[in-house]
């Protein structure tokens, strides 16, 4: 008989537990279960099914509900922070959570814009997919200014699991030999469009160390041998990612890591387990497993492990750990060092600029490409004349307008109707994604009284842009469109906006890793500095938010640190 | 809620013979070689059966929001935005009585008021010409009265012309979201195969009718 992967009560001491089913949770449990490890997923939402659970996938406007909008009573009740989040639809709106039933507080004077995504694959099936290494400027840029403390790991100690990682999920990119964003192993990148190669080679002229490359993203292009053995396949550039894949064409826990860790059969799933704590053992000074409080029926149950990896979220996982308190940890599990919830950190993407692209009007494109372009933080290296610290990167793409941007125009009838059916100008925007300090005072708490409705406190908020963020967004602005202007674009336009910490869903730092236990929580393995078989692995371990979308380091440090725990546990450490 | 090791891997269950879906799964199991998959994925029933569906005998009842007159008269003003040429226009799609449902599900009452207030304005402007109704002046009376408006000029004001801007926008998504204005008027290719960033275009080509899931 075969053995059921979904269980709800259990009393087995599993190898391994793994809280969380997103992209560190996934990598946790594939690599544990590849190294013979039974081990036991938690989720605290319901089963998403490759495939038959993507239910807003392929639908055409017209087949949908209001057209891909969503319903005003709907967006009132249940959405009403999730709607801020630009891949919130109709298509994907079962995808998010429930607001209602996922309050949080903000500090006043404070704004914090929380996106969740509580289902098995967790925000692996919401995310944009871009993918960059952290470079050696990365890495040492804390040391270098003093804020945050220095991250206990470098490029070197990190390379080969980028590499590992990024042959099982599939990246397409270009090498580029850049000083500061290291190649990964790539697949083909996504082609240009014409005038963004034209805007590429002025840029090149222009601002030879500004680069301008096609974005690194998890989609295969050019599947290999093992991504075709996966059941996955080419990309078709259809860019409605966000309501699932069934061509399994970009990387998810459900195209990539979970199949493999079901193939090896040591893996468990407890979906709908909301956790509650840790469960601590003083006198061992082990955790031997967690309270969960189911999410439907809020009954209470517990599982047991030997090892424990916590890749609930930055924000969850640091939640769980608050909310784990005990005789020896009355702050927070493994918090001695009382720096637990602090240094929180988003990537702040408050510039846009834009303008229009003379000419082209012979070419045009065909696919939708489910990736823009990308010019790589060209401040990486400090620079105290600059007036502000660390720096941004530039996403930009170019586009043809189509009815969208056309039907604004003057006029009714046949000449309207007719000029809208024409592609119209070419266009092409920047758009900042800089780095966030990291900073004490930035941090979330658990509320003093406040509860969810499974018992657990709520979180509240306290973290703010600061000048050194403002600064570098206005500076972001001003470069783009003295960029923009320079490269021959017309009407160029642009400015720094004021969307709060949050909305980049790039929460990181909060548990961070560091190489004094006095002032971390995780050494250089993700692994507690207090409790040897404990283990966070996902963005709540950052020391520095760097400018890079995070997705593809969560995935390279909870590979190294599985194999680091299973080599402990083999040596009789953990 | 229980389930075996084997589905959540490649070779998923077979589900589904809904046409759609087969379309959508053209070339998927070449695409994957040695591995059996079929089809596999649901259709989307509950989305599909929800959907908004255009009706030809919604003239003759209120709406959600407009009364008969007002459908009357708002499918008028489809029909002059976006006038039936080789391919059908706005008013023969409905447009009119989607935007009625639409409006009332996913606006504010303010930009149903807005709408509301701009169908008070033309039918009022059209009484001053000596008509009755907007809809009983001549096609060329009309097309005349809301170029003036879409201009803000003679005796409309550009409050009035960004109200009716709104009202085209509305009109404009009602028609290039539906089937005949996706596929027909425009370009659309569910299932592109593959992304091309460069391919001829000549003027008479119709534009691509969406750039992904969200716009």
């Amino acid at each position: 008989m075969k053995e059921q992967v979904y269980i709800n009560k259990s009393s087995e001491v599993y190898d391994a537990i793994v809280i969380g089913s997103g992209i560190s949770g996934g990598w946790a449990a594939k690599e544990f279960c590849e190294r013979g490890y039974k081990t036991l997923m938690i989720e605290r939402g319901g089963v998403v099914e490759h495939r038959k659970d993507y239910s807003g996938e392929n639908t055409p406007l017209w087949k949908q509900e209001h057209r891909g909008k969503v319903e005003n009573i709907l967006v009132d009740q249940q959405h009403n922070i999730q709607k801020q989040c630009y891949a919130f639809g109709n298509a994907t709106k079962q995808l998010f959570g429930n607001d209602r039933d996922l309050p949080y507080t903000t500090k006043p004077g404070t704004e914090f814009s929380w996106i969740r995504g509580n289902m098995l694959g967790g925000k692996s099936l919401l995310w944009h997919r871009q993918t960059y290494r952290l470079g050696e400027y990365d890495f040492n840029a804390n040391k270098l200014d003093g804020y945050g403390n220095d991250w206990p790991i470098r490029t070197k100690d990190i390379e080969k699991w980028y590499s590992h990682v990024e042959i099982h999920a599939g990246i397409s990119g270009s090498k580029e030999n850049l000083p500061n964003l290291p190649d990964s192993e790539f697949l083909p990148p996504f082609e240009m469009m014409a005038p963004e190669k034209a805007i590429k080679a002025k840029f090149a002229e222009l601002y030879p160390e500004r680069p301008l490359i096609m974005g690194r993203t998890a989609h295969l292009t050019k599947p290999s041998k093992l991504h075709i053995s996966q059941g996955r396949v080419q990309c078709q550039a259809r860019n409605e990612c966000h309501a699932g894949c069934s061509y399994g064409a970009y990387f998810s826990t459900q195209s990539s890591t979970l199949p493999a860790a079901a193939k090896t059969g040591n893996l468990h799933i407890a979906p709908n387990s909301v956790v509650h704590s840790l469960i601590y053992d003083e006198k061992t000074n082990r955790v031997k497993g967690v309270r969960v409080i189911d999410n439907n029926d809020l009954s209470e149950r517990e599982y047991f492990a030997k090892v424990i990896f916590v890749c609930a979220s930055t924000i969850g996982s640091t939640q769980i750990l608050m909310n784990s308190t005990s005789k020896k940890f009355p702050n927070g599990i493994a918090n001695s060092s009382g720096v637990l919830g602090h240094y929180l950190m988003d990537h702040n993407y408050n510039s846009v600029a834009s303008g229009d692209i003379d000419g082209f009007e012979n070419e045009y494109y065909s696919g939708r490409r489910p990736s823009g372009l990308m010019m790589p933080n060209f401040y990486y290296k400090p620079d105290p004349k600059r007036g502000f610290l660390r720096g941004y990167a530039l996403g930009a793409s170019a586009y043809r307008e189509g009815w969208d941007s056309q039907q604004h125009q003057d006029g009714l009838g046949v000449e309207y109707k007719n000029k809208i059916k024409q592609a119209g100008k070419w266009r092409f925007g920047l758009y900042a994604q800089g780095e966030m300090l990291p900073r004490f005072e930035n941090q979330m708490r658990l509320h003093p009284t406040l509860k969810d409705k499974w018992g657990i406190p709520q979180i509240e908020f306290d973290v703010r842009y600061t000048e050194n963020e403002q600064l570098m967004m206005e500076d972001a602005a001003e470069q783009s469109i003295k960029m923009l202007k320079a490269a021959g674009l017309k009407n160029v336009s642009g400015r720094s906006t004021h969307r709060p910490p949050g909305i980049a869903i790039h929460e990181l730092g909060t548990a961070r890793m560091g190489r004094d236990p006095k002032t971390s929580i995780l050494n250089g393995f993700n692994q507690s500095h207090d409790i040897p078989n404990l283990f966070v692995t996902d963005g709540a371990s950052f020391c520095s938010s760097a400018v890079q979308n995070p997705s593809l380091t969560f995935m390279a440090l909870t590979a190294r640190a599985v194999d680091y725990a299973v080599k402990e546990v083999a040596a009789k450490r953990i | 809620m229980k389930n075996d090791n084997a589905s959540i891997t490649a070779s998923a269950s077979i589900r589904t013979n809904e046409k759609s879906r087969r379309h959508f799964l053209k070339g998927f199991t070449t695409m994957l070689g040695g591995v059996a998959v079929g089809s596999l994925v649901t259709g989307n029933a509950i989305s599909v059966a929800m959907a908004y569906v255009p009706s030809n005998d919604n003239m003759l009842t209120d709406g959600k929001i407009f009364n008969k007159n007002q459908l009357v008269l708002l499918k008028q003003i489809c029909s002059i935005v976006i006038p039936k040429t080789d391919t059908l226009g706005a008013a023969e799609v409905d447009t009119h009585g989607f935007i009625d449902n639409q409006l009332y599900h996913c606006h504010t009452k303010e930009d149903q008021n807005t709408v509301l207030a701009l169908l008070t304005l033309i039918d009022s402007r059209a009484k001053q010409q000596g008509s009755n109704s907007f809809i009983k002046l001549t096609a060329k009376q009309q097309f005349q009265l809301l170029t003036e408006l879409d201009l803000g000029e003679h005796s409309f004001d550009q409050i009035q012309r960004a109200d009716f801007k709104l009202l085209k926008q509305y009109i404009c998504f009602g028609y290039y979201t539906s089937e005949v204005g996706a596929t027909q008027e425009l370009r659309y290719d569910p299932v592109p195969g593959g992304f091309k960033g460069s391919i001829p275009y000549k003027k008479s080509d119709p534009t691509w009718a969406t750039r992904g899931l969200f716009n």
